[in-house]
């Protein structure tokens, strides 16, 4: 019972179902399956280790240079993205050369920034959540999130992009309804 | 193909004569306004469904009837009293986006009826979730008075109801115009089933899912009381046999669709108990679209698989049988 | 490509929202009204024109991964004196648009686009190419919040209409998602339309 509603409760807060964020990235990973397994990989990654970084911002920023939080989550998402490219190539070349481009679509979009603002926000509107762990976790849950729906889409995709769907919609269209229908059925559940 | 298409078109009217029982049976309970709703929404459906093929190039045919048992399913699970102008506004996303977008019958995701009324609920709540007594007629043009919250609700919320047996039996309790007729549902159900036009596997799936529920976590004192509740609130029964084992929704095999419809009735009365979340397993059934398209994905790919390995082994036959005619 | 080609290839041919599928998320969730929609445009067009203009001086020679990284703190620094102006022209507006008003600053517009479009071309020619996509995404964005503020709460820019069924789902999240689905796929049709026209009338 308490999986089950760990699941709506996971659902409920997906960052892409209920908060969009993300949705691009999704698309463009969605060009096959191997696409988006490692482009979800990389984004929790991202959000994950972004997350823990974002605790000290949130907890250590003065409140008179807030303007600057977008810059210093920019400056965390390079250090971390030159790292993981860094640490790729010096263990192996192959690696970095197939995986480097779900990296560089992964570092600096929505679903990760928005995930950073999303937690301090949170941690600043409720105190008791202004705990590393807390913002790892949160960082965590939105990466598998991410991953939920990249499932969600991988079911469908070969229905979505069939010639029996009409020219018009084929694609990126039909995956956005798809997605919003989805998204209407967990906010119903809400 | 010709079997095919003949065959879609038998479930469809078998499907349609079920569901104008019970609309009969709306008929007698709310009076003239229900079949006027079911009319309005068929007809909506119809000529959504001729538009979408129009713009598409696409003949309407006899098989894209279809859309009007979509229609009816929809106009079962809402008030009889609801905004007609909301029904057509349903109606129409049910029939053009969620299911003409993605190529119509021949390439179905979502349940129509499903998704319009999940539309329903989340646009028009209130008007979705209030109903009138049974036995009020409102008129055509009249303003309902006195709405009142489902049976359903009662029970989700207070472990409890007030009618006797056979009330719950006939329908005769506060609901949607047409999907509370347990002893109508349950012949339908039987006739469908006999006629293989609804999934076994998903209906049967998703009863033993809502009758195991009820087994471990039960919802009143006795054990055949919470099933009996459980079958007969939050449209359980109805959706069962219309979205859940709807065939051209669930799994093909009946092995895939039992876990599919068990998994639907097993999260759906969680939602029930945990959320008092009325009407849950219509929710659920869209949430599991899903999963019924990765099942039917694996379904597929065994079937290829297999298929492969017996072409690959008549080929080896076919090349021993040579080098034995050779030698 | 000709000039009045540029005009219209993020505007029409491959319009950043519809075709391109860049920078839904704000379009998605903040497009629900015309005065959101508005400060997201201020917003949109003042960081990603400034942002890809000061980016177009970064050495090419440099690694791809580096000036990605140069592109995105460089769009992040511009977005802090728009945000302030922001503040001053659409007061309450940022609070509302929330978190989308900083993503706005990493759009791939900025971070990918660049690269793989805008700096392959001229100075000039990358300008009208640029207003072109900043146009295609603005005016998106002012029709679906028109539409969507409309049916959604019976309003045009914050003043009521004679509305009476609203389809509040059209305000939500997943209002956004099917509307957008529903806008690219009519918006695909209509260009597949003019395209065949057009070759009817060269022919």
């Amino acid at each position: 019972m308490f999986i089950v509603n760990d699941l709506i409760a996971l659902l409920a807060a997906n960052l892409i179902l209920n908060q969009a964020l993300g949705t691009s990235t999704l698309f463009i990973a969605a060009n096959n399956r191997r696409n988006l397994t490692w482009t979800a990989v990389a984004i929790t990654l991202f959000t994950t280790v972004g997350s823990f970084a974002a605790f000290f911002v949130a907890a250590f920023l003065p409140e008179s240079v807030r303007d600057l939080t977008l810059l210093i989550y920019t400056l965390i998402i390079s250090i971390i993205y030159a790292l993981i490219l860094s640490a790729m190539f010096f263990f192996s070349r192959n690696l970095f050369d197939r995986i480097k481009k779900y990296v560089h679509i992964s570092a600096f979009n929505c679903a990760v920034m928005g995930t950073l603002f999303t937690i301090t926000d949170r941690a600043r509107a409720d105190a008791s959540f202004m705990h590393l762990g807390d913002f790892v976790l949160s960082g965590l849950e939105a990466g598998i999130g991410f991953v939920l729906t990249s499932l969600i889409l991988t079911a469908a995709y070969r229905k979505l992009n069939s010639a029996k769907v009409p020219s018009s919609f084929r694609g990126f269209p039909a995956m956005l309804i798809y997605l919003g229908i989805i998204s209407m059925a967990v906010y119903a559940l809400k | 193909m010709l079997k095919n298409a003949k065959q879609e078109r038998l479930i469809w009217l078998d499907i349609i004569i079920t569901l104008i029982t019970s609309q009969i049976m709306a008929y007698f309970y709310y009076g003239a306004r229900s079949a006027f709703v079911a009319g309005i929404a068929v007809v909506t459906a119809a000529a959504t469904e001729f538009i979408c093929l129009r713009l598409r190039r696409k003949p309407f045919t006899a098989d894209d009837l279809t859309c009007t048992s979509d229609a009816m399913i929809l106009t079962l699970m809402v008030p009889t009293v609801i905004d007609y102008k909301i029904m057509v506004i349903a109606c129409v996303f049910a029939i053009a986006v969620a299911k003409n977008v993605f190529g119509g019958r021949k390439n179905m995701i979502f349940s129509p009826a499903a998704a319009g009324y999940v539309f329903l609920l989340t646009s028009w709540r209130s008007q979705t979730l209030q109903f009138t007594e049974p036995h009020v007629h409102t008129g055509l043009f009249e303003k309902a008075a006195n709405l009142v919250s489902s049976a359903s609700h009662t029970f989700n919320v207070s472990g409890k109801l007030e009618y006797s047996n056979f009330e719950l039996l006939m329908g005769n309790c506060v609901g949607p115009t047409g999907s509370a007729y347990v002893l109508l549902l349950a012949i339908s159900a039987l006739i469908l089933l006999f006629r293989r036009d609804i999934s076994a596997g998903a209906f049967i799936g998703s009863i033993s899912g809502t009758v195991i529920m009820s087994l471990l976590s039960p919802t009143a004192d006795s054990f055949h009381t919470s099933v009996k509740y459980a079958l007969i609130t939050n449209m359980v029964l109805f959706a069962s046999v219309y979205i859940v084992a709807d065939k051209r929704i669930a799994p093909k095999k009946d092995y895939y669709a039992f876990f599919y419809g068990l998994f639907i009735a097993i999260v759906s009365y969680i939602l029930v108990l945990t959320m008092a979340k009325e009407n849950a397993i219509v929710i659920v059934s869209l949430l599991f679209t899903p999963v019924a398209l990765a099942l039917k994905n694996l379904e597929k790919r065994i079937e290829n698989e297999k298929k492969q390995e017996e072409d690959t082994a008549a080929s080896e036959n076919e090349e021993k049988l040579e080098a034995e005619t050779n030698a | 490509m000709r000039k009045k080609n540029l005009i219209l290839e993020g505007l029409w041919n491959d319009n950043t929202v519809l075709s391109a599928f860049m920078v839904i998320s704000p379009v998605i969730i903040c497009g629900d009204t015309l005065r959101n929609a508005l400060a997201l445009i201020y917003a949109f067009s003042a960081i990603t024109f400034v942002s890809v203009l000061i980016s177009s001086f970064v050495p090419q020679r440099l690694p791809y991964a580096a000036k990605i990284m140069i592109y995105a703190v460089i769009s992040s620094i511009v977005f802090i004196p728009a945000k302030l102006a922001a503040q001053e022209f659409f007061p309450g507006v940022v609070e509302r648009i929330g978190i989308y008003f900083p993503l706005l600053a990493v759009n791939s517009l900025i971070v990918f686009q660049t690269e793989a479009r805008f700096f392959r071309m001229k100075k000039s020619r990358m300008m009208i190419s640029l207003i072109s996509y900043i146009l295609g995404f603005d005016a998106v964005m002012l029709i679906t919040a028109f539409i969507r503020e409309l049916f959604a709460y019976g309003t045009i820019n914050s003043r009521m209409v004679d509305m009476d069924t609203l389809i509040s789902g059209l305000g939500l999240p997943f209002g956004g998602f099917i509307f957008l689905g529903l806008f690219s796929g009519i918006f695909r049709k209509l260009r597949s339309a003019t395209e065949r026209n057009k070759d009817k009338e060269d022919a």
